[in-house]
């Protein structure tokens, strides 16, 4: 196992941490979930990414990439079983109420387009993915369904939206890459370069949501502190929704400067909820994951650039200091 | 004095080689997307150069057979890594941006691109480098009964250079330098192999080799 002690690493305060051990239990839970997952392997394939595979048990379906779950889905009921960072992905509507389009890169399993479709049917979807084989597993095993109001891209995220002309009301980001050790970060999809590039195709009131795998304190706090820390060099307003069932941060760059207080979010959701744009049942639920502070350490973390991005240093190895 | 030095200068020239190979396909990846294209490419373009290098600069070390000579290649290529940070992003802007936007980019264009970035910016210094190898071995030979260890040992230490490029350059530098500063350093390095080349001419004149075999 790679992971080094806790609180040495290249962002992390200068304080002992208790964040390690409990970090390395979800790193070998992790682990011991996605190689021993149990079940009927339904389809395997691999492509210029990744091992793909489809696999089902006990009423689930699960995408792995090589060996990381990126995508469950209940067999009984498509709509449900998915992670639950992914309801994260409907808090843009919190400051953008009239949101009729929206971006996503990274496809996997397609969870957020099929709530997005059914949940929200006013709303069109891009998807840029760059693995051709993982759309065609979305649409054989998950259920996805391109169209004109569910289009798909296969492409780099960050040259299309270089090369794009849109304006999205929100832009949504899930896109790993797979190591041995664990997901890693697409480095270019991390810099201030890159959200400076975000900001450009959304509109004045966009949002945009990054699922960052991690957590506020302890495993891979380094780099939700580098994300948040880089986001907020190029949108006004930074705000987390830590997941409570698994190890995911969701940081969403807002444009609008709302009063972020508790009970403007409340009202403001409710007024989405009742207007009937957003049916998600745990819409209103969620909400109260909602964070305005930063992590404790993202002052500490650097400042990712296309010249700087040390991402795998901040997942992995920590030999520096 | 001779093949200790000459093997100095293939690693170094191999290090080189390495580090922007790998650190080209990272800093590619800001321009062309983190697709498998860029890295099949940034691998495809380097081995054109080490193909070409190693012909050219072959055929060289026969005509010319001193070591002054190759500075005055190596200069331009070291002056051209120097330069990577300010002439590289407008030029791979141009080869992105030629597409017309709102479409997307044809998978042929998705394969080529990063090859035509990589080969803008990495195929003349990888080429210039690669040089090194089979001139030095020109240089260094001295009884035909023995070109084929010498050959061997100067091929060894080139790759051995290569090696630790390789890890040099993805263990550490990407971590702990900028990758503009890199490419600062890199082209450095290759202005100091130049002025080596330079300062130990004088040693390696005008070789004839002995055709008589050993005992």
């Amino acid at each position: 196992m790679m992971r080094p002690a806790a609180g040495t690493s290249l962002c992390s305060p200068p304080l002992p941490r208790h964040g390690g051990r409990q970090g390395l239990a979800a790193l070998v839970l992790g682990l011991v979930v996605g190689v021993g997952l149990r079940g009927d392997t339904v389809f395997e394939t691999t492509s210029a990414y990744h091992r793909i595979r489809v696999v089902d048990g006990a009423g689930v379906r699960t995408l792995l990439f090589d060996r990381a779950e990126e995508t469950r889905m209940s067999l009984a009921n498509p709509l449900e079983g998915h992670f639950e960072y992914i309801e994260y992905f409907f808090m843009p509507w919190l400051w953008n109420p009239e949101l009729n389009r929206v971006l996503m890169i990274g496809l996997g399993g397609g969870s957020a387009q099929r709530l997005y479709a059914h949940y929200c049917p006013g709303v069109a979807v891009d998807t840029v993915e760059v693995d051709a084989a993982v759309r065609q597993v979305a649409e054989t095993y998950f259920g996805y369904k391109p169209g004109p109001r569910q289009r798909i891209f296969i492409e780099d995220g960050r040259q299309f939206l270089r090369r794009s002309q849109d304006r999205y009301g929100a832009i949504l980001l899930d896109a790993y890459t797979q190591g041995r050790y664990g997901a890693a970060i697409p480095h270019h999809l991390v810099t201030r370069e890159f959200f400076t590039l975000v900001r450009d195709r959304l509109t004045t009131n966009g949002v945009v949501a990054y699922n960052v795998m991690g957590s506020l304190t302890g495993w891979r706090a380094d780099i939700v502190g580098a994300v948040h820390r880089t986001m907020q060099s190029v949108f006004p307003q930074v705000y987390l929704f830590p997941a409570g069932e698994s190890q995911n941060v969701v940081l969403l760059g807002t444009l609008v400067a709302d009063p972020p207080t508790l009970p403007w979010r409340s009202q403001r959701g409710r007024e989405v909820f009742e207007s009937g744009r957003v049916k998600l049942p745990t819409f209103y639920r969620r909400i109260n994951a909602f964070r305005a502070e930063p992590p404790p350490n993202a002052s500490l973390c650097p400042v990712l650039t296309d010249d700087y991005a040390p991402v795998d240093g901040l997942l992995s190895d920590t030999w520096r200091r | 004095m001779g093949n200790a030095t000459a093997a100095l200068l293939v690693f170094m020239g191999g290090f080189i080689v390495m580090v922007l190979e790998i650190v080209g396909a990272r800093y590619l990846a800001g321009e062309f997307g983190g697709t498998f294209y860029v890295w099949v490419s940034q691998i495809g373009v380097v081995m054109i150069a080490l193909a070409a290098g190693y012909y050219v600069g072959g055929a060289l070390a026969d005509r010319w057979q001193r070591l002054q000579r190759l500075a005055g290649l190596l200069v331009p290529a070291g002056l051209g890594v120097l330069a990577v940070p300010w002439y590289a992003p407008p030029v791979l802007e141009a080869i992105v941006m030629r597409h017309p936007s709102g479409e997307p980019v044809p998978l042929l264009w998705q394969k080529l691109d990063p090859a035509l970035g990589s080969a803008v910016i990495f195929l003349l210094p990888c080429l210039v480098l690669a040089m090194l190898p089979p001139y030095l071995i020109r240089l260094c030979a001295r009884r035909l009964g023995q070109i084929g260890r010498l050959s061997g040992q100067i091929i060894a230490w080139s790759t051995l250079g290569s090696i630790a490029g390789v890890f040099v350059a993805g263990y550490v530098l990407i971590e702990v330098m900028k990758l503009s500063s890199i490419f600062l350093t890199m082209g450095g390095l290759i202005l100091v192999l130049a002025g080596l080349c330079c300062w130990l001419d004088r040693g390696w004149a005008s070789p004839s080799i002995e055709t008589t075999p050993d005992k």
